[in-house]
């Protein structure tokens, strides 16, 4: 191969080619590439499915010379031809690719395979892309001849593809699918949403090896999809996954199990955790008390700036609970808040109480109209819920009501059909 | 426990804006229990449908019942293939097909059914313009109007209410066995004709009969029941419950369709008027039951069954386009986010409801002829349906059964022969 880019090959059009020998010989037809996923950013082709003499045999890569469009050919003297039986990380790229699903991670979306591109890097023949253009569906469609005459179109570069596999026998969760971690949680959501039930499954799989990532992708999921992958849990997998996820998001998933499974799964939690949750799980989920989180910093209003803020730096809390920081008297009564921002600007030994602001709060009862509409005419993305005595109980942050008030349609961005 | 005595009470699903009222807190448990089996089985009779059954019992009396049990029995068989390959696969018929055939045998199907589809479109409207034709309404206002709403309806509003909305529509029809009671027909031969073939070897007949197998067998009842159980998540522990929706709504329709032939064959066709071919024909059959309402009775159930097959078919259309051009399929349904979506939406609204305001459209010839295209049309897709649901490789232990895969083999034989004759009769000119 000269220099420059190297030439692309269109799988469609070795595939159902001439398998021939040295000598140019027609031996049989070529069914499937194989190819070995793994490490590679661009899997290498293991070797050829052919059909010869009505037998379906199975041709190594180092028999072969080279890979063309109509033929594939074959080193002379090591025909060896063996039956096809399938080995673990090895995929089909006709059978078990092509015309399926894929993740376009570069994207966070499902696209469909309507061709692959191979083409010899680094001494071997690999697989370097997919092409997802109709131009792509448009070339396997017309004839052979004039098929090579169609220009590649939308190339979408392998090293930002996963393919799924858990249709593959042998390979069955045996892949790894390191792309996805480089995901926002929410991405992945997204795409768990989009693809089947068995593709979620593999996606929820591959990113199962990293906990936290985990959590994170169970709080995006919506609440049916929350449900369809914990159900075949055992209590103590569920009660894992809650502790690790944020407490109002762990009592909404609480509320989706059955309620035969709730007691035991709760009583499987640590004793704080436990706490939290059951307080949550006290209110009404259409209120201020079920949409809250526990979680918020508070602290006497005779604290002084750099106090306040060590509270913050010592927090593990998302930053969106900590917007805001609210200061109480020494009954516990909330006497005001302000922004972290503009606490990082007041000067360093400043006392709280003479900075800090009133500020709107809800009852635990509040509806969620209330608390939406309050939000709204205040531009606030925080409110505090208090109690009778004024006493903090939690805080309702903005992404939490906004879920609950988007418009069915707006919230569904997959799905025509729908479902409640 | 504390906890024990808490959680029961604790409410659960999502939280709402408001409370509902009452009223429609039990207006929507009522229509809760709708699952796709029964939205698909009544959108199944549709226009087209009331049309083909009621020429059937006008022109042959009771003669075509023995094949209604027949096509009763492949009805549910094919359904069920469809609703269990969605459960199994997670995935929809055109994706299916594409992933095990290729795109060619893939594109080949997705033509047919959208062949079919814009026929069927059509038919809806012809039907809706006819429903209100009786209260005097001409089609070139209220089709127009049903267009726009039915567009409204899938694009900007809720879907899944205006379902429920037009299935209730659909009750209208069961003043069909009422009727047909009332009208005192004369049981032995309705039995009689249940069980005895009667055949007659003339083109119309041989037509009649592939229009009553395409619109009771329709393809996009398959397309739809398929996405819908993928849509709701449905796995294979559904299976069982899945396939005692499909088996009893499939079952309803067709008793339905049963005796809209008996009560159209007990007046229409006692009385010696062979000929249905105008929406007031066809609502005779329920003057028995409803006197001079009759008409309005029938309008109503038209209009539903109708306006629920128009809404119902653009979507399955979209469904199968995004999944054999391998488009991203859903996607909230703005024509920006949603480009095939709508085009889709929009072509088949604007030609189903151009062809049904062409004055003096012959109506129930026209419904009848779609359902002939239809017909012809469907082994196709029960092909796909019957070779996807025996694929070992693709349903593991949820492939068909040997003698449920033999009665799927014979419907798609007996429908495939009954295409063949049909482009025989249509070149020997006798069709």
């Amino acid at each position: 191969m000269a220099s420059g880019a190297p030439t692309v090959l269109h799988l469609s059009l070795v595939v159902g080619g001439e398998l021939r020998d040295a000598a140019g010989e027609r031996l049989g037809r070529v069914d499937d590439l194989i190819v070995r996923l793994g490490d590679d950013d661009y899997p290498p082709v293991a070797g050829v499915v052919a059909t010869v003499a009505g037998r379906q045999v199975f041709v190594a890569a180092e028999q072969i010379v080279q890979l063309a469009p109509g033929f594939v050919s074959l080193e002379a003297d090591r025909l060896d031809l063996q039956h096809f039986r399938r080995r673990p990380q090895e995929v089909l790229l006709k059978k078990d690719v092509l015309d399926r699903q894929l993740i376009n991670v570069a994207g966070a979306r499902l696209v469909r395979a309507n061709e692959i591109e191979l083409a010899r890097l680094e001494g071997w023949y690999r697989v370097v892309g997919v092409d997802v253009s109709l131009r792509g569906l448009v070339r396997r469609v017309i004839p052979r001849p004039l098929a090579a005459r169609v220009e590649p179109g939308g190339f979408l570069d392998w090293a930002s593809i996963e393919p799924f596999t858990g249709h593959v026998p042998t390979v069955r969760l045996r892949v790894p699918h390191p792309k996805l971690a480089k995901l926002h949680p929410a991405q992945v959501a997204d795409l768990v949403e989009a693809a089947s039930h068995n593709q979620g499954e593999e996606i929820m799989a591959a990113v199962a090896s990293d906990p936290e990532l985990e959590a994170d992708v169970f709080e995006e999921l919506e609440d049916s999809h929350q449900l369809e992958f914990v159900e075949d849990r055992s209590d103590e997998e569920i009660a894992e996954l809650l502790g690790r996820m944020e407490t109002d998001d762990a009592a909404d998933l609480v509320l989706q199990l059955p309620e035969e499974r709730r007691e035991d799964v709760i009583g499987l939690l640590s004793s704080f955790q436990e706490r939290r949750l059951r307080t949550l799980l006290g209110y009404d989920p259409a209120t201020a008390g079920g949409l809250m989180s526990p979680e918020f910093v508070c602290v006497y209003a005779d604290a002084t700036r750099e106090e306040a803020l060590e509270r913050v730096e010592r927090s593990a809390l998302p930053a969106e609970s900590l917007a805001w920081i609210y200061g109480m008297n020494t009954h516990r009564r909330l006497r005001g808040g302000i922004a972290l921002a503009d606490l990082v600007r007041t000067a360093a030994e400043e006392r709280l109480w003479n900075v800090l602001r009133p500020v709107q709060t809800v009852r635990a009862d509040a509806d969620l109209e209330e608390v939406a509409r309050l939000m709204t005419d205040f531009d606030l993305t925080i409110v505090p819920v208090v109690d009778e005595e004024e006493r903090i109980l939690g805080i309702v942050t903005v992404d939490d009501v906004l879920e609950l008030v988007l418009p069915e349609p707006w919230r569904r961005r997959f799905g025509l059909l729908g479902s409640d | 426990m504390e906890l024990r005595a808490l959680l029961p009470r604790l409410p659960r699903g999502r939280p709402r804006l408001r409370p509902r009222n009452p009223l429609a807190v039990k207006l929507i448990a009522l229509l809760a229990f709708l699952g796709p089996g029964i939205v698909a089985a009544n959108a199944g009779n549709d226009a087209g449908g009331i049309a083909t059954y009621a020429s059937v019992g006008a022109r042959y009396g009771y003669d075509l019942l023995w094949m209604m049990v027949l096509i009763t029995v492949s009805l549910v068989v094919v359904q069920e293939m469809a609703a269990r390959m969605g459960a199994v696969t997670g995935k929809g018929l055109a994706e299916l097909i594409r992933e095990q055939y290729g795109p060619r045998w893939s594109l080949f199907s997705t033509f047919a059914v959208l062949a079919a589809n814009l026929g069927i479109c059509i038919s809806e409207f012809v039907g809706i313009g006819a429903a209100l034709g009786l209260a005097h309404v001409p089609p070139q206002a209220s089709v127009p109007i049903a267009a726009l709403l039915v567009w409204l309806l899938v694009v900007r509003g809720s879907y899944k209410l205006a379902e429920r909305v037009f299935v209730a529509m659909t009750i209208p029809f069961f003043a069909y066995p009422v009727a047909a009671i009332l009208a005192h027909p004369h049981w032995g031969s309705v039995g009689r004709a249940v069980v005895e073939p009667r055949i007659h070897v003339t083109g119309p007949y041989v037509v009649l009969f592939i229009a009553t197998v395409g619109t009771t067998i329709t393809p996009f009842m398959q397309l739809y029941l398929q996405s819908a159980v993928v849509e709701r998540g449905l796995g294979p522990e559904d299976i069982p419950a899945e396939r005692a929706e499909v088996a009893t709504a499939s079952l309803f329709a067709n008793l339905v369709a049963g005796f809209i032939i008996i009560a159209t064959g007990a007046t229409l066709f006692v009385h010696g008027h062979h000929t249905v071919s105008s929406a007031a024909d066809a609502a005779k059959a329920l003057e028995p039951f409803a006197g001079r309402f009759a008409e309005a009775l029938f309008a109503v159930g038209l209009l539903g069954a109708s306006l629920l097959a128009a809404a119902i078919l653009p979507v399955t259309a979209a469904y199968v386009i995004a999944e054999t051009f391998g488009l991203e399929k859903g996607i909230a349904r703005r024509p920006h986010e949603a480009p095939v979506f709508v085009t889709t939406l929009t072509v088949l609204l604007v030609v189903g409801a151009a062809v049904a305001m062409v004055p003096g459209v012959p109506v129930i010839k026209l419904l009848v002829l779609v359902q002939v295209v239809n017909g012809a049309l469907l082994p196709v897709t029960l092909f796909f349906v019957w070779r996807l649901a025996r694929n070992h490789e693709l349903m593991g232990e949820h492939r068909n059964g040997r003698v449920f895969d033999a009665v799927a083999g014979l419907t798609v034989l007996a429908t495939g022969a009954l295409s063949l004759v049909l482009v025989g009769l249509t070149f020997a000119g006798r069709a």
